[in-house]
């Protein structure tokens, strides 16, 4: 039973091997702010299928409670990452959930996705050995696992944006490709709203 | 060892002692001749040679589990064979938890701790290689159309195909999705990776940069399992283990200093009760032992004495260690204890010989030992018949007691009556303190007509009724157990760690074959679930093949009705996948292969005529449910329910019930014998004996302990030995007889240091028995004197 969290499997790592001048650059770049709103394009590649999978809608990020995916088009549903759980609805029935208490690499994923969407070098040099450029006010890097686990999953991640996330490109192990983009990105208020903070809930 | 092999010697031991010559012959004719002498060398011989085979060859076997002691279940030995089966896979396993902060330190320190315990004989599992991770995936691959948890069983019957195609469709577009094993087409609900999910949640061990780990909250920790090579019942071997813990403990520390590091095990708790016992046996014994010489010295003023009634006493135990190693598979603590508590009466027979011989000549040896024969015969008797009846029982675990009690009893009374007049030597002046001691008993009223005898009935009236009122029988086994606070508390943290299922309570699965047993666990789960029990069984990895077949049908419909709903939602002509043949997973396959090492021990196998498996439950800490869950067994066939603790506690209460039965049997036997030498004065030598046990019992409940089996067993003995007080005496009731009382009280202290000194044990069972011998021979010490006939002046 141990054996198959290696594919949940997204695990506690070796101490960062820090790309300084790098990370330093980046982070000069980057926002890092409490709470980021905005919206999302995600195409997703699946092997198998001709055309790619189109989904739009919105996310927000707290960095006290976690992530809300909400997917508009082509249909309404939600996924919600906290620190206990993942839960998935869909018309307002849940669809999935994954509870820490059982599995513990929940945690794992939601600080990695935590980490991806607001571009938390420290979080992700965890996990992943970084390279990158920087560009004016713009930067590009790519993620390679560290880990075996990991690499299980993903064969490599690509990150770009400026003072805010803009893409993320995950090259899954399976041969699917996601690439999100994200416009209108908000840190405004730097509180949760209370129909956000409800969603929460 | 049974009683009538003890009366047909006892008629002619009787008789050759009655004609033995009244003088001091040099060679005695009758009584205990050279040739019986030289017979029982032969045999003494015997027992050391076999005594010695059994040391040196390491062939002794020792149980220090109380329960093991404890009667079996006579009327389930299926049960007995399923708990030993689990509780021997317990047994040899020590887990070792390494914990902090961070996962950096814990690994650290775990890995320091591999490195310090790898000499050791234990087979360590920790690093786990990244290919088992695919061995496992790749073990159930090939069954993955036939794998469903009840859940999704459920879900997929009762939930539309074009929900089931939305649901499917949904975890298509999640960002971050449980990760999908094979090609969508094939399983577009990922049924597969629930299955694998929730089999990996019946444990929280994971595995981290190639270790085993558990995390907690904030915490991480490292686990290391380790398996003692030998078998689990080598004490030498656990015990041996403990050092090397301790010191892959420190290394560990040393590694990352401030971490938790828990070991727990059955072979920590049985190294600790080894320990201990062994600690007290020696703290005990070396109390005893010079309480009793420097009495003895006191009383004969001599050495000698001493020498040959520790003499006799070592040859009553070996001789029952090695007949008891013949006739038992192993012996157990509890038998060795109750064994050291045979000091105690066979140091009447060489108390009474040495006692009996003091201020008499060298020469008058013989006559006085066939004056004194039938009463030693008398006394010998009287406690072997508690024993005897006690071998008659159908509880093995007493059984073992008896056996081993009445051939060390036999042995040192034997030695005692055939070889002391041998090997004693030279002229036993009565001393100053003997004479002071025997003539003690001119200090005791006697019971008549006089305020003594009211005041004495009333006190005794009064501390047996209030004894009554408070005295609470209680046999709980958990009041027996008793490790060492630190161990328990890391056993509780361990286990909440792992939440590891309960082993105390658990189902009996039974089958005429595998595929029935597995049935029959699946029925059982179904009824489970709407209690809301957790359950961890074979068949969760393992479906019967029924359920293969009916799962693998459900999933082609259900997956082909899901394809033709999606393609439409997701625009896309996708290609049904080919059907793969059905291949039934079959139990010899799960467990000849590393995914079944978890669950390996609940599978029995073979058992009686079919085969058999455990089902283990999780999360029922609420007592009360217990019942309900009893019940159910009761509606499925070959399902039976064992709850381990409440069936021992209630084999316990039976067997305390059966040794009162046996000790009220063995009073009325006792005064038959008593009657037969004694006439109409019998009851003045028993009586005693009835009274102090029965005050015994109610001073235990006046101090507030509960009635419990080893209170009773302690009973028997105490009647054995309280009973030999009042046959020497009442053979010699004068008041100014100083042999008898003499005897008697030196007698009594031995047995007073032994069993005294048990009452301070930390082992409850040894507290409760040395507590109720305490109190009971105390009184019968007491209390006889007052029942001899007064003297007619």
């Amino acid at each position: 039973m141990r054996a198959w969290l290696l594919s949940l499997a997204l695990f506690f790592l070796a101490s960062a091997h820090a790309v300084p001048d790098l990370s330093q650059a980046v982070r000069e770049r980057l926002q890092q702010v409490p709470v980021l709103r905005g919206e999302f394009e995600q195409q997703k590649q699946v092997q198998g299928f001709a055309k790619p999978l189109v989904s739009r809608g919105s996310f927000v990020v707290a960095r006290e409670r976690g992530v809300l995916w909400q997917t508009r088009t082509p249909f309404a549903s939600q996924l919600r990452l906290t620190r206990d759980e993942i839960v998935a609805t869909q018309n307002g029935a849940v669809a999935f959930r994954l509870d820490a208490g059982k599995e513990p690499a929940v945690r794992v994923i939601n600080s990695l996705m935590f980490a991806l969407l607001n571009g938390d070098l420290s979080g992700l040099a965890e996990h992943f050995k970084i390279e990158g450029t920087t560009e004016g006010k713009g930067w590009a890097l790519q993620l390679t696992p560290r880990q075996a686990a990991l690499a299980k999953l993903m064969s490599r991640v690509e990150l770009g944006g400026d003072q805010h996330v803009r893409s993320i490109r995950i090259d899954e192990a399976n041969g699917d490709k996601t690439v999100i983009r994200f416009s209108a990105q908000s840190s405004e208020p730097a509180k949760l709203t209370v129909d956000e903070a409800a969603r929460f809930d | 060892m049974r009683l009538p092999a003890l009366t047909s010697v006892s008629p002619q031991g009787r008789r050759e002692s009655a004609s033995a010559p009244p003088g001091g012959s040099k060679k005695p004719r009758g009584g205990p001749s050279v040739f019986l002498a030289r017979i029982w060398l032969v045999v003494v011989l015997a027992i050391v040679v076999h005594l010695a085979w059994l040391l040196i060859g390491g062939r002794l076997q020792l149980d220090t589990d109380v329960l093991a002691m404890l009667p079996q279940d006579e009327r389930q030995p299926a049960v007995q064979q399923a708990t030993r089966a689990l509780a021997d896979a317990a047994s040899r396993r020590v887990v070792v938890l390494v914990g902090g902060r961070d996962w950096d330190s814990a690994r650290r320190a775990a890995d320091a701790y591999a490195a310090s315990i790898a000499p050791a004989p234990v087979e360590l599992r920790y690093r786990v290689g990244d290919e088992a991770a695919g061995q496992w995936l790749g073990f159930f691959e090939p069954y993955r159309g036939q794998l469903l948890t009840a859940a999704q069983r459920r879900q997929l019957e009762t939930a539309a195909p074009a929900q089931l195609a939305q649901a499917a469709v949904e975890q298509l577009y999640r960002p971050m999705a449980m990760p999908r094993i094979g090609s969508w087409a094939a399983d577009p609900l990922n049924l597969f990776a629930g299955w694998l999910s929730e089999r990996a949640a019946d444990s929280r061990v994971r595995v981290t940069e190639g270790r085993l780990s558990i995390t907690e909250g904030e915490r991480h920790y490292a686990l290391l399992m380790l398996e003692l090579k030998d078998s689990g019942f080598s004490m030498s071997a656990q015990q041996a283990l403990i050092p090397q813990l301790e010191r892959a403990r420190e290394a560990a520390l040393q590694a990352a200093p401030g971490l938790d590091v828990f070991n727990v095990g059955v072979p920590l708790h049985a190294a600790a009760a080894a320990n201990q016992a062994e600690r007290e046996v020696h703290t005990i014994g070396a109390g005893s032992l010079l309480g009793i010489i420097v009495l003895t010295l006191f009383a004969f003023k001599a050495i000698r004495p001493r020498l040959l009634v520790t003499l006799s006493i070592a040859i009553g135990l070996a001789a029952a260690v090695s007949v008891s190693s013949l006739l038992f598979e192993r012996l157990h603590m509890i038998t060795l204890v109750f064994g050291a508590s045979l000091v105690g009466v066979a140091e009447n027979y060489g108390s009474n010989y040495f006692s009996s011989r003091s201020g008499r000549p060298f020469s008058e040896r013989f006559a006085m030992l066939a004056e004194q024969g039938p009463v030693m015969w008398l006394a010998m008797l009287t406690t072997a018949i508690g024993y005897a009846l006690l071998a008659l029982t159908p509880f093995p675990g007493l059984r073992q007691i008896a056996v081993f009690s009445v051939v060390g009893l036999l042995a040192a009374f034997v030695t005692t009556l055939w070889w002391f007049p041998f090997l004693d030597r030279g002229e036993m002046p009565l001393t100053a303190f003997s004479r002071w001691l025997g003539s003690r008993r001119a200090l005791w009223p006697a019971l008549g007509r006089n305020r003594f005898t009211l005041l004495f009935a009333l006190v005794v009236a009064g501390v047996l009724a209030g004894g009554a009122l408070r005295l609470q029988a209680n046999d709980d086994i958990r009041m027996l157990q008793n490790s060492p606070p630190a161990l328990i508390v890391q056993q509780r943290a361990v286990s909440a760690l792992l939440d590891l299922p309960s082993p105390a309570q658990f189902y009996l699965v039974r089958g005429a074959s595998e595929e029935e047993v597995l049935q029959r666990e699946e029925a059982l789960k179904a009824r489970l679930v709407p209690l809301g029990v957790q359950a961890q069984a074979v068949s969760d990895w393992l479906p019967s093949q029924v359920a293969q077949v009916r799962d693998a049908a459900l999933l082609a419909s259900v997956n082909a009705a899901v394809l033709d709903e999606a393609r439409p939602l997701l625009g896309e002509a996708i290609p049904a996948p080919g059907l793969r043949a059905f291949k039934p997973l079959l139990p010899a396959d799960w467990l000849a292969s590393a995914t079944s090492e978890p669950l390996r021990h609940q599978w029995l196998g073979p058992f009686e005529q079919g085969h058999a498996s455990v089902v283990l439950l999780r999360g029922v800490n609420d007592l009360a449910r217990l019942p309900g869950l009893a019940a159910l067994a009761a509606s499925l066939p070959g399902v039976q329910w064992v709850d381990k603790v409440g069936e021992v506690s209630a084999v316990m209460a039976r067997t305390r019930q059966l040794m009162a039965g046996v000790i009220a049997a063995s009073y009325l036997l006792v005064f038959a014998a008593l009657s037969w030498r004694f006439g109409a004065r019998a009851w003045r030598a028993l009586v005693p004996t009835l009274l102090a046990s029965a005050l015994a019992l109610a001073l235990l409940g006046l101090f507030g302990q509960p009635l419990q089996l080893f209170n009773v067993l302690a009973l028997l003995l105490i009647l054995g030995m309280g009973v030999d007080y009042g046959i020497f005496l009442l053979e010699q009731p004068g008041r100014a007889a100083l042999r008898p009382f003499l005897s008697v009280s030196l007698a009594a202290v031995s047995t007073l240091l032994a069993f005294g000194l048990l009452a301070l044990s930390a082992t409850p069972a040894l507290r409760a028995f040395g507590l109720t011998m305490l109190l009971g021979i105390a009184l019968a010490w007491l209390l006889t004197p007052l029942f001899l006939p007064a003297e007619k002046h």
